[in-house]
């Protein structure tokens, strides 16, 4: 079954990446100390949220110690962590709420912030009610990086604009998260079911290298100009880029190496080549970050490491921090694959637990669009005006009405069944994210 | 020939209702929406923004192709319009099953039913003529607790219990694609009768002419006129409300008045004006102005979508047999109880195991108590 690793009780190259995860949240608790100490305030908005990345970051973390160390109770502890995170969550909403004087919808912002309590509050839900003890494995790195882009994404609070001011307006966007958080808890499960029903760890490398490699090629090859305007303005990835995508195409080269040679050394090389592309996936994440910061509203960076815009960066950092957590989760599983399937319910299970998700993120995903309608018509005399965010999260619904279409009527569950789940996922991520970033429109609601 | 052409029209006909056709359609419908979200439209563009965006060869090339404005063109419209026609084909071809289905319980299980249904349980009964007869009412009083409604079922001079909830759940399927066909027809028919447009106004000034965006206008049977318009700020000069008070004046009479916010807009003869700027276009006020008669069928349809959804996962169709039955080579009397879902089946297990557990409680306490009836009888007589 793995046979893509060398099941060693301390992963060479693990307590490289428990380090660095550990600077990585001592980095956070002092930018968070430092802030303390500017505002003379302990129990401040910004300061939770602080809080509640550094908790949820802390899980993650103790997630990939369960990864290095293969001690369950770095599981438990997980789960605390979230708990104490959700506590954070909970006061950064209600603060926020407060302060603002309308629930937290009326920015991306916001609606990130609600998000991710959301998805905190299903993971703990499905951690008991499921019995899917590591499921914050994958809802847990969502929640982080909404949390990232919150913190690039910070807006004050605002008097709302005439547009805003709609109780029919706060139901639809109270409804799309509610939605859009079942749609990541059934995305997780999709993940553990494919990991239970015996996807081979190879095909997972394949898979998480070949992603990693789109994301930054994507990045490094096109330039938005605008929302709205895909154009290549030449390719330009400077050195930083260039190095990290010939990382991020090395394990994808060994795995075809593999097959082809028929060697499982190769496997091997792949797994050390993503230990060492994290590295440079954090590199770049540092550097376009701190270009952020001196940047402010110009391009990023330009010249030697790579040319966005920054209306298109929230898409691009989703993507960058995104592109970590992706590597991270595949070493957990080359490293334990075995312990985490002794921890998971079976395969069957798991499949109709997906399923009842579904279910559940069907319906709302149906009541989000028809609140939309209902208040778009009140607004601007149209109820549906073909808008990129209306188009996509049509879009998004019709791929989970083919998911139910398929195993209702043609009986399409496992593998196939999982497929869909994911892919309606990536919709979400579009429909939420990418369409406000992206494309233009009505919707653009920043 | 005349074969030939039957076949033919078969082949068709189960190509259309197949579930692999409207997975292939919808596919195709999402794909295409997705281009028509990254192509820039010309509906809401403006030429110039057109110009500038994309070179004159490639701007020659979207436009002919009609991915410049996807949601209206033929092929778009045609695809949505096979979907409709496939849903309605597919809805038909199924029909007759599951009305059968649906109006024809099957109350009184047969010996092969009993023997194949999943899930069952067997309770002894006790070896006399009362055992029978305390087994259903066991099981009546179980399932009266439980919210069933049990009925005596005759069959063949055999006696048995049959049980349900949530029949219509069976249709629910029905409903979910009828209020999707209601919400097409909404829009075709906003498509073809509906129409969006400006009026800008000055104070104490009245028109019924809209401005379309093409250029057009229209005429309305009455007049809008602008009172009095304003527009509130924030401390940080950010807007905070924007008004217009209005009133409809037909044959020089006003008709209705009424101060109108964003959100909150004025309906008069199913035409509908939106507060959209403040003091733009040289104008006091600019309001959008809209009339959608399709919007009913639209809103009834998502209604009738949300009960059908609701019913399609929330309603679950459960039934429960109960039948005495004796073994044909001991004689021995026993209680078959057996269960059916339509969904959920697993959750359905365990209210079903639950059940079959109270009805055998049921019974213990009926036998045991059932000797001292005796007694009593007996010391009464």
């Amino acid at each position: 079954m793995a046979r893509a690793s060398e099941v060693e009780r301390q992963p060479a190259g693990g307590m490289t990446l428990i380090v660095m995860v550990g600077l990585a949240i001592a980095f956070l608790l002092y930018m968070a100390f430092l802030n303390v100490v500017k505002s003379g305030n302990l129990f401040s908005e910004t300061n939770l949220v602080f809080a509640t990345l550094i908790f949820y970051a802390g899980a993650g973390a103790l997630y990939l110690g369960f990864g290095v160390t293969g001690n369950e109770s770095c599981v438990k502890f997980a789960s605390l962590a979230t708990w104490l995170g959700l506590i954070a969550n909970s006061g950064a909403v209600a603060l926020r709420w407060i302060d603002a004087g309308h629930p937290p919808f009326a920015n991306v912002y916001e609606m990130l912030l609600s998000f991710v309590w959301t998805l905190a509050v299903l993971t703990l839900i499905a951690e008991k009610k499921f019995g899917v003890k590591v499921i914050g494995t994958v809802t847990m790195p969502v929640a982080i990086v909404g949390l990232v882009l919150m913190q690039l994404l910070r807006t004050e609070v605002h008097p709302l604009a005439p547009l805003l001011q709609s109780t029919l307006l706060d139901v639809h966007v109270a409804l799309a998260i509610l939605a859009y958080a079942v749609c990541a808890l059934s995305f997780a499960l999709a993940i553990m079911f494919l990991i239970q029903d015996h996807v081979k760890t190879e095909t997972f490398l394949a898979l998480t290298s070949a992603g990693t490699l789109v994301i930054y090629a994507s990045i490094a090859a096109t330039c938005f100009e605008e929302p709205g305007g895909l154009s290549r303005a030449g390719w330009n990835p400077g050195w930083l880029m260039t190095l990290a995508l010939v990382a991020m195409a090395t394990p994808l080269v060994c795995y075809g190496l593999s097959r082809w040679k028929n060697n499982d050394r190769f496997l091997t090389l792949a797994n050390r080549g993503v230990l060492v592309n994290i590295v440079l996936q954090g590199l770049t994440l540092a550097v376009l970050l701190m270009r952020a910061r001196e940047g402010g509203s110009a391009a990023f960076g330009g010249g030697g490491l790579f040319t966005a815009s920054l209306a298109a960066g929230p898409f691009l950092l989703t993507g960058l921090v995104g592109g970590i957590f992706i590597s991270l989760l595949y070493l957990l599983l080359v490293w334990r694959r075995t312990d985490l399937e002794r921890l998971l319910p079976t395969a069957d299970q798991l499949d109709r637990i997906t399923y009842k998700t579904i279910c559940l993120a069907f319906p709302l995903l149906t009541l989000t669009i028809a609140t939309g309608a209902l208040w778009a018509n009140q607004t601007w005399g149209s109820y549906w005006s073909w808008d990129p965010k209306e188009t996509w999260a049509a879009i998004t619904w019709l791929v989970y009405a083919l998911y139910l279409h398929m195993r209702i009527t043609v009986g399409w569950r496992g593998r196939r069944a999982a497929y869909f789940a994911i892919a309606g996922f990536v919709a979400v991520i579009f429909t939420f994210i990418g369409v406000t970033y992206l494309l233009r429109g009505l919707h653009a609601f920043k | 020939m005349l074969a030939e052409l039957r076949t033919l029209v078969h082949k068709i006909w189960r190509t259309m209702v197949s579930v692999e056709t409207g997975v292939v359609l919808l596919i195709l419908v999402g794909i295409l929406s997705a281009v028509g979200t990254i192509v820039l439209q010309r509906p809401v563009t403006r030429p110039d923004e057109m110009q500038s965006a994309y070179s004159p060869m490639v701007l020659r090339v979207l436009d002919a192709a009609g991915l410049t404005d996807v949601f209206h063109s033929w092929w778009f419209l045609g695809l949505v319009f096979l979907v409709s026609v496939c849903i309605v084909a597919a809805s038909i071809d199924r029909l007759p099953s599951r009305w059968r289905y649906f109006s024809r319980p099957y109350k009184y299980p047969d010996e092969r039913f009993r023997r194949a249904n999943h899930p069952q349980r067997s309770l002894a009964l006790a070896s006399r003529e009362a055992g029978e007869e305390s087994g259903l009412a066991a099981a009546e009083r179980a399932l009266q607790s439980r919210g069933y409604n049990p009925e005596r079922v005759a069959w063949q001079d055999h006696l048995g219990i049959f049980a349900e909830k949530h029949r219509i759940s069976e249709l629910a399927v029905y409903i979910v694609h009828s209020s999707l066909l209601l919400i097409f027809f909404g829009t075709i028919v906003d498509g073809l009768w509906g129409w969006r447009g400006t009026i800008n106004l000055n104070e104490g000034q009245s028109s019924n002419i809209v401005e379309m965006r093409d250029g057009q206008t229209r005429a309305l049977p009455f007049s809008i006129r602008c009172d009095a318009a304003g527009r509130e700020n924030y401390k940080d000069g950010t807007a905070k409300r924007l008004w217009s008070r209005l009133a409809v004046v037909k044959a020089g009479q006003d008709m209705q008045t009424k101060e109108i916010v964003v959100n909150d807009p004025l309906l008069y003869g199913g035409v509908r004006f939106y507060q959209s700027s403040y003091g733009a276009n040289g104008h006091l006020t600019g309001l959008e102005v809209s009339h959608e008669p399709g919007q009913w069928w639209v809103w009834s349809g998502l209604a009738l979508l949300g009960v059908g959804l609701a019913f399609a996962f929330y309603l679950v169709h459960m039934r429960i047999w109960v039948v005495p039955v004796r073994d044909p080579k001991t004689g021995k009397p026993s209680l078959w109880i057996g269960g059916s879902a339509n969904r959920n089946r697993d959750g359905f297990e365990e209210r079903f195991n639950d059940l079959a557990a109270s009805i055998e409680k049921e019974l213990k306490r009926m036998t045991s108590s059932a000797p001292n009836a005796q007694l009593a009888m007996a010391a009464d007589k």
